[in-house]
């Protein structure tokens, strides 16, 4: 017979930090699923792999410099990693960023956060940073412009509107801006591109409750920190007569609901007593408004976070005592530290102007010129052939077909001729402009013509001028060359 | 409890069907018995019996003889051996006056007869006091002490919560011993010289709410409050709280209020309708480490092995043996321990290894903690020795409820920890 001796109580509950954490990892794939299946649907396949890609890196920097630390610290390596978690930082950090993020930057900002931030501090439960926090906050300072080439990339909707300066009083401009994200309720189910998993408020929201009611997570923090958010917003909106979209905007656009749910809440970084976390939390929402409207860099939350967890222990030192004699006093600063954030909230409303709005311009690709080619020089070559012709006003617009590379050349079976529409001043018989209507030459090399920089040369020529050629496509340009020389041909033989 | 502060108490899964609907086990006193010279943490009693004395049923004993008076009784009738140190429920070696019991049960009276209608409060509070009632919640505390407060009470709330996972005990004395229920609480009141009864129970606990209802009719003073089903409810402080919506600082006199365990309301009923003291005990006897899980009615000084045989012995090679319920009693090392008048069960468990994790900070022990301390700030600065601070953070305020290491997702000993602050609190003032 053994009878166990163990200090009291004997009793335990069945959560334990690793069911915890598993709920967690759940919740986190959850978003993770969410996500490939916008990226499936609206951009292919390849993206999917992308994300996937992303994770698989993540995770195995992650656990990979766990196991090294564990081995050099000669523990048990399976044991040690059960104990730690480090796929959750890896997760939560690639659901941060864009998807056009490419693979270095998240193994490098996966191996700060996990060797820097937690393994230098102690390993797990020691930190004192939001380890995907600061792994954030190094891929934004170090890569910040770092993207892949072949993913299309869109501007986030917190980086949008803060181009905007936040405010935007017309309604129809509000109206447009809102629609490309499909409008508030477009933002609240996020199925729109911003930062991978940071986008549907309202599947975050959903996990969060679910963790909520699981204990995996206290539901003070995501309430008050997107409670100060939207009371701040409300309050801006307020001083500055913007509607109730602007508060809905600030909560459900951007990654304040991501952070709130899975970064505000890490146990480890937050303090310990339940006013303290709400301290924290208000604390975190007016850091994060300020940011947002303030700050050069538009959007607060990580930042936000990783301030906040600076302070922790002093909150900790501040709620210290016995909570029941102590009470009015956790009030009376939760609501102090209302007051203070809303007074600085009510500065900023007041002096928030809203960006003037200029007219997006076109994009010029760039295109280098070379060689000249005079017009006159066309003028023994292969004609073009005039399609079409008519009179606006002092000017005679020509469309002429032309043969191009893929005619001159043989480029391939069944290659079409270009065709360009000319403006040429029918008194002066100079060009007034040079439109490009159809280039049916290789697309990327003869479209290259279809740019200002190189149409832009005709203005005022007449049949002596010469242009340059865009280098990379000179038989495309001689053929827009030689149309032009037709074009002018055949408004001089007409009069 | 607050958005502040935390909930300060959470529902424990009970266990409580397993000893609730079966038959209580009458347990016939051993060849020895060993009646306990302890009450409370005192240890101070002047023996009135020497070796070779006979003795009878409700033999006066022994009686503690510093701040308070407590006498014990026998529960048998036989020959005094002498007095052995044997190991108590408290873990500490305590003297026992063994009795070799004859099995004739000659009963003897020690107790006056009390008139309860005629007597005054006074009267009624020295019957309590020389029939050797204490709290039988389990902390054993002497009944008459309390109500010689100068505070005025205008209500006795009767604690039928038992909040603690397993025990019974409770429950079954007040469906077994309904009436000296209510001759005890119209002592108490009496006593206490208040208008009203509350008796407390959990709402959960439906069918003993109807039956006590009806029983209670005659008696308009006597209502019932259903309280919820969360540990530690049980305790005066949570209770109070969740009853009249008031704290108190030290005692619930503060507040106009005295609060007894119901088993002590049935034990000073007993006492005054059958003149004997707390000689025998409803314990619960729990858990998945014993075969026949029961409430079993024992004489006091009955080693807890005679009834853990009587019950089918246990279901395993490797239990831990809980004197109390798994939450705040303590864990023994041997089964060689006998039965007090405030021992109300013995919870036994196969032994589950569980392994401990790194503190995660999560805080789940500070918004769980009834007395509303901060328990890990505590365990920190018990850890970086930082006495001060362990003084700033109150832990001397701990009831050692047990629930923090019971909410811990890291399986931390955190109620450990209160406890080596604590003492090094007390080593501070002693010093």
């Amino acid at each position: 017979m053994k009878f166990q001796f163990k200090v009291s109580p004997t009793m335990k509950t069945r959560q334990s930090t690793q069911q915890i954490m598993m709920l967690l990892t759940l919740g986190l794939m959850s978003v993770v699923l969410f996500s490939s299946a916008f990226y499936f649907v609206e951009y292919g396949m390849n993206y999917v792999v992308h994300l996937w890609s992303l994770l698989a890196v993540a995770i195995s920097v992650a656990v990979a410099s766990e196991a090294v630390w564990a081995y050099f610290l000669k523990k048990d390596i399976v044991k040690y990693l059960k104990t730690s978690f480090p796929w959750v930082t890896a997760i939560i950090l690639v659901l941060m960023v864009p998807i056009s993020t490419p693979l270095y930057p998240i193994a490098i900002g996966t191996f700060f956060a996990i060797v820097v931030a937690k393994l230098m501090f102690g390993g797990f439960g020691h930190n004192v940073f939001n380890l995907a926090g600061v792994g954030r906050a190094v891929m934004l300072f170090s890569f910040g412009a770092a993207i892949m080439p072949d993913l299309v990339t869109s501007a986030t909707p917190i980086s949008s509107i803060a181009n905007l300066g936040w405010v935007v009083k017309d309604a129809v401009q509000l109206e447009t801006f809102l629609a490309q994200f499909g409008g508030i309720s477009g933002l609240l189910f996020g199925w729109y591109p911003g930062a991978i998993g940071e986008t549907s408020a309202l599947l975050i929201m959903v996990i969060g409750i679910f963790l909520a009611v699981k204990n995996v997570l206290d539901w003070r923090i995501p309430v008050f920190y997107m409670g100060t958010i939207f009371v701040l917003s409300a309050l801006v909106a307020a001083i500055q007569g913007l509607g109730i979209w602007f508060p809905l905007y600030n909560i459900f656009a951007g990654g304040a609901m991501f952070g709130a749910v899975f970064m505000l809440t890490d146990p480890v970084t937050n303090p310990t007593s339940a006013s303290g976390r709400i301290l924290f939390a208000i604390g975190a929402g007016i850091i994060t408004m300020l940011i947002r409207l303030q700050g050069n860099y538009p959007e607060g939350v990580v930042f936000s976070i990783l301030i906040m967890n600076m302070l922790s222990p002093m909150i900790d030192r501040f709620t210290d005592g016995w909570q029941l004699e102590l009470s009015k006093k956790y009030v009376t600063s939760i609501a102090t530290l209302s007051v203070v954030g809303a007074l600085l909230m009510g500065v900023v409303g007041f002096n928030l102007q809203a960006v003037a709005i200029e007219e997006p311009e076109p994009e010029v690709p760039d295109i280098t010129l070379s060689s000249p080619i005079a017009l006159d020089q066309s003028a023994s070559a292969t004609q073009g052939v005039v399609l079409s012709s008519s009179v606006d006003g002092d000017a005679t617009v020509v469309v002429v077909e032309i043969k191009g590379y893929s005619v001159l050349e043989g480029g391939y079976e069944g290659a079409q001729p270009n065709k360009v529409e000319v403006r040429v001043n029918t008194s002066t018989l100079k060009v007034v402009s040079v439109t490009v209507v159809e280039i049916k030459d290789t697309n990327n090399i003869g479209t290259k013509v279809d740019n200002p920089i190189f149409l832009d040369q005709f203005k005022d020529l007449d049949q002596t001028g010469s242009v340059d050629a865009v280098s990379g496509a000179t038989v495309t340009s001689l053929s827009v060359v030689r149309a032009v020389y037709a074009a002018l041909e055949h408004v001089k033989g007409g009069e | 409890m607050s958005v502040w502060i935390g909930s300060m108490q959470k529902h424990i899964e009970g266990f409580k069907e397993l000893t609730t609907y079966n038959d209580i086990v009458n347990i016939a006193a051993p060849k020895e018995i060993f009646i306990p010279l302890i009450n409370g943490v005192s240890t101070a009693f002047e023996v009135l019996v020497k070796e070779g004395d006979r003795v009878f049923v409700n033999t006066k004993v022994a009686v503690r003889n510093d701040r308070f008076e407590v006498p014990l009784f026998s529960p048998v009738s036989g020959v005094v051996k002498g007095i052995k140190k044997i190991m108590h429920a408290s873990l500490k070696p305590v003297d026992h006056i063994v009795i070799e019991n004859d099995e004739l049960y000659e009963s003897t009276i020690s107790i006056p007869h009390l008139d309860l209608e005629k007597a005054t409060k006074d009267e009624v509070i020295e019957f309590a006091k020389v029939a050797g009632i204490v709290g039988m919640g389990g902390a054993g505390f002497p009944t008459y002490f309390k109500y010689l407060t100068p505070a005025t009470l205008k209500a006795v709330l009767i604690n039928g919560v038992e909040c603690e996972p397993y025990i019974t005990s409770d429950y079954r004395m007040m469906e077994n011993y309904t009436q000296d229920l209510i001759t005890g609480f119209t002592a108490m009141m009496k006593m206490a010289n208040a208008q009203e009864v509350h008796i407390a129970i959990k709402k959960s606990k439906k069918k003993l709410i109807k039956y006590i209802q009806e029983a209670i009719k005659p008696y308009p003073f006597a209502s019932i409050k259903e309280v919820d089903d969360v540990y530690p409810m049980g305790w005066e402080r949570t209770l109070v709280y969740a009853i009249y919506k008031k704290r108190y600082v030290k005692i619930p006199c503060e507040v106009n209020v005295i609060v007894n365990n119901a088993t002590t309301a049935i034990a000073l009923g007993q006492a005054i309708t059958k003149q004997m003291g707390p000689t025998m005990k409803m314990v619960t006897v729990s858990g998945n480490g014993i075969k026949n899980p029961a409430n079993v009615f024992v004489p006091v000084g009955t080693p807890a092995s005679h009834i853990i045989a009587q019950l089918g012995g246990y279901t395993d090679e490797n239990i831990t043996l809980v004197a109390g319920g798994p939450m705040m009693g303590k864990t023994m090392t041997t089964d060689a321990w006998v039965v007090t008048p405030y021992t109300n069960a013995i919870t036994i468990t196969k032994t589950e290894q569980v392994d401990s994790m790194t503190c995660l900070r999560c805080g789940t022990c500070n918004d769980h903690c009834p007395a509303g301390l901060l328990p890990v700030r505590i365990n920190n600065a018990e850890q970086a020795k930082n006495v001060d601070m362990i003084a700033q953070l109150n832990a001397d305020l701990c009831i050692e409820c047990g629930l923090c290491t019971y909410v811990c997702p890291s399986k931390l000993e955190v109620t450990e920890g209160v406890r080596r602050a604590k003492r090094v609190l007390a080593l501070k003032k002693g010093a």
